[in-house]
Parts: C-alpha cells; structure tokens; sequence
C-alpha cells in the first residue's frame, strides 16, 4: 500500500494543475484569470474521468508516494472509489459553475482589471484545487493544509459584493471555520504523539482502543461538524450561502461543506474503522435527524429564496450524517447493510452536490431576471423562465427523494439499510424529511407554476445558454438516479479499503 | 411482441410530450390529445400477459400486464382518457393556459397509463409518483384561489400518501429473498414478511389516500370540483384508480388476514356512509360528485376487506370490474356537467335523461353496467351484515345521485337557445353510451352470463328496492333538506387547515430557536458542548 500504482501521477494532476492554474491567473493577472480557468476546465475534468476510470477498471485505490518515500516519512496521494466519485462531482459541478458564472464576471471591455471577477476566477480553481486535495489526501496534516486552503478560498466569495451585510457573514465563517479548524489541529498533534504517524494508512494499523484516540477523535469530529454547519453549528452558513452571488452560492453549499464532512468520513472509516464507536455514531446520527427536521422547517419559513435554499443544505446535511450510525459495523448483526447505508450516503453527497449547485443557480437567475427573490412575487414565473423553473424543479425533484433522481437512490437506500438494520427511527426521520422537502420545493413552484394573469415585469433578461448550463446541472442530478446499483457497489468496496486493511498488519 | 405494445402504451404519450417542446410542432398537439390513449388501448386488448424491461437509458421501466383486473383498467381508463381528450381539445381552443394544461394533462396521463402496467416496484413507484404529482397541474389550472388552496390540499395529501408507500415498498423489497423487485414476488412474500403489520398499514394508508379512504378522502371533494371539466373527468374517474390497482397489485389476496380484512371493510363502509352524508350537504353538483366518488371507493374498499379477509384471490378482479364501471360513468357524468352548463331550452334533455340512467346506474339500476357491478360484488360482500351494509350503500348513492341531478337541473343555460358545441355533446353522448355498453361486453368475455342467473326475479327486485327507498328518501331530501347543516366543501379539512395554522405559529419556536443558535456565545458553547458529548460517548462505549 505504500507502493505507487499505476497512473498515481494522475492524482498529483488533479491537484497541482488547479494550483498551477491559480498561481498563472494571479502572474498574469487581469483579463487573463477567466481565459487560464477555462483552458484549465476540460484538461482538469478529464483527469477527474481518468481517475475514475482507472479506479474502476483496476477494482484498487490509486496511489502516489511523493518523491519516492514511503510513508511514515513521506506523503502519500490516494484515490479510493469515494475519491473517485467526490472527484467527479466536483468537475462536473465546477464546470458547470464555471459556464453559469462566465459571463457575470467575464473582463468588461476597456478595464484591464477588476476585483470581484479576478478574486472570483482565482478562488474558483483554488477551491477546486483544495477539494482535489482533500479527496486524495493520505495524511492527516496534509488533509488540514487543503482544509485551510479550502475555507480561505471559500471565505472571499461570500464577500465578492463587499458590501457590509456579506462582509459580516463571511467574517463570521471564518471565524468558526478557524474554530473547526483549530480543534481539528488539536486532535491531530494528539494522534501523532500517540501514535507517531498522520498516514492514515499506518493510523490505522496502530490505533487503539484508549482515551487519546477517543478525544483527538471527538475534537476533530466536532471541529468539522463546525465547519460542515450540522445543527446546531449551522449559524454561519445561511447568511453566508444566501448573501453570496449565485455562482459562489452554488460551490459552498455543493461542494464545500463535503469537504470537511469528507475528513469525517475518512476519521470515521478510515482511520478507526473497528473502534468506532456506537453511542458517538448514534449521537451524530442524532444531530443530523434534528438538521433534517430543523433546517427543512426554517426552509419551510424563509420569504427569500435564496434563503430557503441555504436552510435546505442544513437539512441535507443531516442526511449525510445518518450515515455514522447506519454504516459502522459497530452495530447491528446486518453487516451488508452497511455497505448500502455507505453507497446511499455517497450518493447522497454526490447527488446533493449537484442538486443544490443546480437549485443555486436557478435562485441565482430568477434574481436576475426579477430584481427580487422574494418567493411570494414569483406567480407567473414560470411563463418568463421557464427552463430555470424546470431546472428548480428536477433539482428540487431529487432533494425530494422522488424517481428517478440520485436524491431517491439515496434515500430508498438509507431506508433499507434502516430497516435492515432495525433502526427504523432513521426510517422515519428520511420520510419526514423528505415531506418537508416537498413542502419547501412546493412552495416555490406553486406560485412559479400558477398562470399569473398580468405578465411578470423583468428587469434583466438572463440568457438562454446560462439556463441551459443550470438545466444541464440538474439534469445530471437525475441521472445519478440511473447508476445502476451493483456497480455502485464499487463506491462500498473500494471506498472502504481503508476497512479491509485493518487485518492486514 | 405483447411486450412492446405495452412500451408503445407509455412511449406516445411522452413523444407528444417532447413534440410539445417543439415550437413547430406544438399547435398540432392539442388536437391530438385523444389520440394519445390509443396505444395504450390497444395493449390492453392485445397485449395481455406481455412483460417488458426497457433499458436503462430509459429508466429501466419493468412493464407488465399480467395481474387479475390489470388489463381491464388499463383498457377502460385508456377508453375514458379518448373520451376526456375529444372533450378537452374542443375546450381548449379557447383556454388561456393551454400549453400549461396539454402538459399536465400528457403527464398525468403517462402515469396514470404506466401505474397499470407497471411491474416492479421502483417503476410503480415511479409512475405512481408521476400521475399523483402531475395532477396537481390539473388540479390549480385555474389559478383562482379556490384552484390553488385545492391544489395545496391535494399536494399534502399525495405527498404524504408518497411518503407512506415508500416506506411499505422498502419493507417489501426487503422482505423478498433473492432481491428481486417484482411486485409479483414481493407480494408472495409479503405474509411471512417480519413487518407484514406495519406494510399492509403503510399499504392501506397509501393507497387509501389516493382512493379516498376517510379520513385522507379530504382532497377530493375540494381538488376534482376545482380542476376543469375534462380534468375533473380523468382525475376522478382514472387517477382515484392508480388507488384501486395498487389494492389489487400488492394486498396479498391469497392469504387469509381476517383482521385486517375486517378492518379495511369497515373503513370502507364508514368511508361510502360518511361520503354520503356529507354528500347530500354541498351544493355543487361536481362536489357531489366527487363525494360520490369517495362513496363508491370506500364500498371498494370494502370488497377488497372482505376479499383479504377470505383469502380470496378472485376478489381482484371482481374490484376491477367494479372499479371500470365507476371509471366510465364518473368520468361521463362530470362530462355532463359541463354539457349541461351551455345547453339550455330541450336540448337540455339529451344531457339530463341520459344522466339520470348513468346516476341510477352507480345505485344499481337493472339493465345498467351498475347493475352488473352490484351482482358481482354480492359475492364477496356476503348475505349477512356486510351484504346488508352492501345494499344500503346503494340506498345512500341512489339518495347522493338523485341529489346530484337535482343540482345537475340547475346548472343547465338560462338561455333557451344556448347549446353546447356539437362536438362536446357527442363525446358526453358517446361516453355515456360506452358506460352501458362496456360493461355488458366485459361481463359476457369474462364470465359465464348465463349462470349467473342476473335477470332472475329475486335479483331484479333486491337492486330495485333500494333504488326505490333512495327515491323516497331523495324527496324527503327535497322538502327538509335545507334544515341541514351545510357542510364546506372536504368536510374534517377545514380543521386539518386550522391545525395548520397552529403548527405554522408553533414553528416560529423554530425561528426564535435559530435566532439563538446564531449567537455567538450560544454557538461557542454548543461547540464545545459537541466535542465534550462526543468524547463522553465514545468513553461510555
């Protein structure tokens, strides 16, 4: 395992190219930012391709030992089929981004510099970048480098407007990220004078069942729980997620916040798989049932679009953390169904990410294209826009849990496992959320759907290629709906590699 | 072969759909609506038993026509969706929202078409999903308040139902060894199921809500007098089926479950009762229609309560003959009311005698297909007091039809001269015609006509003497009926409303409780307070 296989230089691509990319658009500065990430989109998409194809055919993780040694003294790259799939995901979101954002912030004629398009280009590919390392990461202090990364390229795209409301939101999620992250650290220097190693590879050959693994784990949980915002940690995501312009909306809420609950997983899966522990897997379990229950609710409240669509990332979050107590084998005789609760809660992730990026940038439109995204003027809308609409719906479809989206295949899988597991409590928050869900969804298209007698005064007329980009986005979330199920399997599988080594001294 | 009629079924529908994304093409498609049901006919008559697995590509959809009753639906639901789609590309010509209305209506269709043939339980689900949520856009066509606050209803209604059947079918599939999905094989394995309580309440939930089983019936009586005359049509004479066929598909008839078939029959009897009770109230001859539909569903329900309760597989298909007898002559009768209201002088006859037959016919009135759906649930219902509850739930709905033609007079034209468009009055004729007739043609496929002994006296008389005391009652109706309390429209939901609005004020809780999260000192300590829970947990195991 602490061997290179083939096509490892792959993963130090996915990584390296984005921060290429990042240092070129600040060198030649200007104009050129959007020109250097468009020609970095399709060559960094097709590295994420090759990844999975690779991961695939080889049915092995993909590793890369940096400059030649083996950890513990080196660092190690490595692309599991989670990895896999969360790099997918991110391409396709990011690029779709990229197409949706592009002519917002394309270089005006006759200025050669301004602010918020070159923050945004720049930040764009760092953040990409970041997540990039974070899928790959084989070490612990590695995975915090790209977490930092990953919340200072986030923070300034919530200001991008710099006006004082989005200012104090961004401050506000920097300074809890930076709480998260401190535990994180904390819990890290413990491991590594327990145990002398961050290598998650080697952790978890050598972790024990004792007190320091027991807090380093529960102060880096909840450090990443802050930055995910699970409830009751979620107070910096609504005004920031909604404050921010649509296409940097759309990155934090897709993609972002995977990020720290990725780290979470690995913790979880990855560095303690026989150890972790049922009671700390229920209480997350817990707090994700009250996310769902709570974020769908305040969802159910807000008279602002974009509003309703950050409190629906706090519920959706929560999805992802029923995943603790249905997937670790501590509990339940059913072993198998921990390998459909972990499929359901990748997909999960998977599918949300692209939902939510889509759901996003449909808000971000009818903004546009109204002047307002209060939900209570939006009769008739779907008469003026009516691919945004069909893009909010097919999104909203799979938030919903309906056939055929990815948002179903994750919750019919969530449920089974519940069920097969007997934890029929989850059962029972998943339908509930999923009602909510509908509720909240409903609540924008019904009034979009009604025929509004007067036609609706726009004040911006959005073009049709950028509906069709956010059309093209949802549309992606329904067909992860169509994945077949056994090769999904490969995401269980391979994803929990880190599982199987356990025996293996 | 039959297979692929089945794919044509659903596959015309969703071509017209995508022609109506076509600006080219789209004017032409309203005026073929009708023709859109045709294939699906077809497989009906010629496709029985064929099984089909589209490809991936195309959501794998598992189709299938081999269930007792399946193809019976499907035939006469198709039949009533030709009918319903001459009425409504005649009406449409002059509709605001039309492009609105062709999609929901093409939608609904595909679902209501695909929950029939269905053959796995994703691809019921699916489909299921598609009609249930697809009609909402019938429903709210109108974009009035009354439309919309129907469409709110029926949307919470059918969310929940969703929610319900979701969670039954993931106990199923669960339940079926070997991991197959096949209704077929889920519904084997159902009795010995290890949730089989909590399945077969999930089951009657779901699909009770959509059939209208007191007290998820709330929808009905306030979202089919809302939707538009063709719609209205579909919803409550097909839509209300997607209910019927999920019985027939997955309650497993071959088992003996007293209990819980003694259980559906009495909701189903306190169902049609209630429906009628509250039927005679309204004053909207399309609300008293969808009462009756609600009626008659719970005297389904009934069938198959005693059916679960015998054991007896045949009970399917005797429901489905019921149910298509009910399909027809509901979705003639809302035909009707419109029909009537722009027909006036004598040409208000053509519309009210022969609606007058297809009312009596839902009472059981011999000769008519009624009568024959009546003696074919005599069977299951029993002689004793179920058979008895049978009998007087004709007297309520010949007491409820005789109330609705009261009102049906009413809303005929003031102007003598009005007559509706020759084209709306032929397809109200021909449909009405097609609700005597078909059920006549099924009998003499599926049954042995001559041993069933129909015209016998004793028969004749035991479906007169109801429709006789409903008569009775009907006057009586008549003189005191404005002593009764009016009843709003979907009865018990006006309180369901009001305990809405006491949630909504309730979850302000939620709102101030957000406002409190977000501070800083609040957030600072629940953090730690996570991190100390989560480290005393793991310490705990």
């Amino acid at each position: 395992m602490s061997a290179a296989t083939p096509g490892g230089f792959l993963l130090v691509l996915a990584i390296m190219l984005p921060m290429a990319g990042v240092l070129l658009a600040l060198l030649l500065g200007g104009r050129h930012a959007e020109r250097v990430v468009m020609a970095l989109l399709p060559v960094s998409g097709l590295i994420a391709v090759a990844i999975a194809v690779v991961v695939w055919r080889t049915g092995a993780p993909v590793a890369y030992v940096m400059g030649g040694w083996a950890p513990p003294l080196g660092v190690v790259f490595r692309a599991d089929g989670l990895s896999a799939a969360m790099l997918l995901t991110t391409a396709v979101v990011v690029c779709a981004i990229a197409l949706f954002a592009r002519p917002v912030f394309a270089a005006m004629e006759g200025v050669a510099e301004a602010r918020a398009p070159l923050v945004f280009w720049v930040l764009l590919i760092a953040v990409w970048g970041a997540l990039n390392a974070i899928w790959l990461g084989g070490d612990l202090f590695t995975l915090y480098v790209a977490l930092e990364l990953l919340t200072f390229g986030a923070m300034p795209l919530v200001c991008l407007d710099g006006q004082a409301e989005t200012l104090r939101a961004a401050l506000r999620y920097l300074l809890f990220a930076l709480l998260g992250s401190a535990l994180y650290l904390l819990g890290v220097v413990l491991l590594y004078g327990a145990y002398g190693t961050l290598d998650i590879g080697l952790l978890a050959g050598r972790v024990r069942d004792e007190p320091a693994l027991w807090i380093a784990a529960a102060l880096m949980t909840a450090g990443l729980i802050a930055k995910t915002a699970l409830f009751p940690l979620h107070l910096w995501l609504p005004p920031a997620h909604a404050g921010a312009p649509a296409a940097a909306s759309a990155l934090l809420s897709g993609l972002v916040v995977k990020g720290s609950f990725f780290l979470i997983v690995r913790l979880w899966f990855n560095v303690m798989p026989a150890l972790a522990n049922p009671w700390a897997a229920q209480m997350l379990g817990v707090l994700g049932a009250a996310a769902i229950i709570f974020g769908s609710v305040l969802a159910l409240r807000q008279a602002r679009l974009k509003l309703l669509v950050a409190y629906s990332t706090v519920a959706q979050i929560g999805y992802l953390f029923l995943l603790f107590p249905l997937a670790s084998n501590a509990i339940g005789p059913a072993l198998s169904w921990n390998g459909i609760a972990w499929t359901g809660g990748v997909i999960q992730a998977m599918s949300h990410a692209v939902a939510k990026a889509a759901m996003f940038m449909a808000a971000g439109l009818i903004g546009e294209a109204l002047g307002h995204d209060r939900i209570a003027g939006f009769g008739g809308l779907g008469r003026v826009l009516p691919m945004t609409v069909l893009a909010f719906g097919i999104s909203g479809m799979s938030l919903m849990g309906l056939p055929p989206s990815g948002g179903f295949m994750a919750k019919a899988m969530l449920l089974a496992a519940a069920v097969g597991e007997g934890q029929w409590w989850w059962a029972v928050v998943i339908l509930l959320g999923g009602v909510l869900a509908a509720g909240y969804v409903f609540r924008v298209l019904m009034p979009a759907l009604a025929g509004g007698e007067l036609a609706l005064p726009l004040c911006a007329t959005v073009s049709r290629r950028r509906e069709a980009v956010v059309l093209a986005l949802a549309l992606c979330a329904l067909l992860l709906g169509l994945v077949p199920v056994r090769p999904s399997e490969w995401l269980s599988q391979i994803g929990r590699v880190g599982a199987a080594q356990v025996s293996a001294p | 072969m039959s297979g692929l009629l089945l794919a044509t079924g659903l596959a015309l529908p969703v071509a017209m759909l995508l022609a109506y994304l076509s600006p080219r093409l789209r004017e032409r498609v309203p005026a073929l609506l009708p023709l859109a049901p045709v294939p699906a006919l077809v497989a009906a008559l010629f496709g029985q038993g064929g099984a089909i697995v589209l490809p991936r590509a195309l959501l794998g959809l598992s189709l299938g026509l081999d269930a007792p009753g399946a193809a019976l639906l499907l035939g006469v639901a198709a039949l009533l969706w030709i009918f319903a789609g001459f009425y409504a590309s005649t009406w449409l010509r002059g509709e605001a929202g039309r492009g609105r209305f062709v999609i929901w209506w093409l939608l609904t269709l595909t679902g209501s078409i695909g929950t029939f043939m269905a053959a796995d339980l994703v691809s019921f689900y699916l489909l299921y999903s598609v009609v249930s949520l697809a009609a909402y856009g019938l429903v709210a066509h109108d974009g009035t308040a009354r439309a919309q606050r129907a469409g709110t209803i029926y949307m919470a209604v059918t969310v929940l139902g969703e929610a319900f059947l979701l969670m039954a079918f993931v106990f199923m599939a669960q339940a079926t060894p070997g991991g197959s999905l096949l209704i077929r094989d889920a519904v084997a394995a159902l009795p010995g199921s290890p949730w089989r309580a909590a399945t077969l309440a999930l089951l009657v939930l779901g699909f009770g809500s959509k059939m209208g089983l007191v007290p998820l019936h709330v929808w009905m009586p306030v979202a089919h007098p809302a939707a538009p005359i063709p719609a209205s049509a579909v919803l409550s004479g097909v839509a209300v089926k997607a209910g019927v066929i999920g019985f027939i598909r997955f309650l497993p008839f071959a088992a003996v479950l007293p209990v819980w078939g003694g259980a559906l029959t009495a909701v189903g009897f306190c169902t049609a009762f209630f429906a009628v009770a509250v039927g005679i109230t309204q004053s909207n001859a399309k609300t008293v229609l969808a009462y009756s539909t609600v009626s008659q569903m719970g005297v389904l329900a009934a069938v198959f309560g005693m059916g679960l309760a015998a054991g007896d597989p045949g009970v399917a298909l005797v429901a489905a003959f019921y149910a298509v007898h009910h399909l027809l002559v509901k979705g003639a009768l809302f035909l009707a009311v419109g029909v009537a209201g722009a027909s006036g002088g004598r040409r208000v006859w053509l519309v009210l005698l022969p609606a007058l037959v297809l009312s009596l016919s839902l009472a059981g009135l011999p000769l008519t297909g009624g009568f024959l759906a009546k003696l074919m649930v005599k069977a299951p219902l029993g002689s004793g007091v179920v058979g008895l509850l049978g009998t007087l739930s004709s007297v309520g709905t010949a007491l409820l039809m005789l109330h609705f033609m009261r009102l049906l007079a009413t809303v005929t034209a003031v102007d003598a001269t009005a007559s509706a468009p020759v084209r709306l009055s032929g397809v109200w004729l021909a449909a009405g015609f097609a609700a005597v007739a078909v059920p006549w043609c099924v009998m003499a496929v599926l049954w042995d006509v001559a041993a069933i002994g129909m015209l016998a006296p004793g028969a004749v008389w035991s479906a007169i003497w109801p429709l006789l005391l409903g008569g009775v009652l009907a006057i009586a109706l008549g003189r005191w009926g404005g002593r009764l309390p009016r009843v709003p429209e979907g009865d018990v939901v006006v309180v369901a409303e009001r305990l809405a609005t006491v949630v909504r004020a309730r979850a302000d809780l939620f709102v101030r409780m957000d406002e409190m999260l977000g501070q800083w000192t609040v957030a600072g300590v629940l953090l730690l307070a996570v991190a100390i829970v989560l480290g005393a947990a793991m310490l705990a195991g």
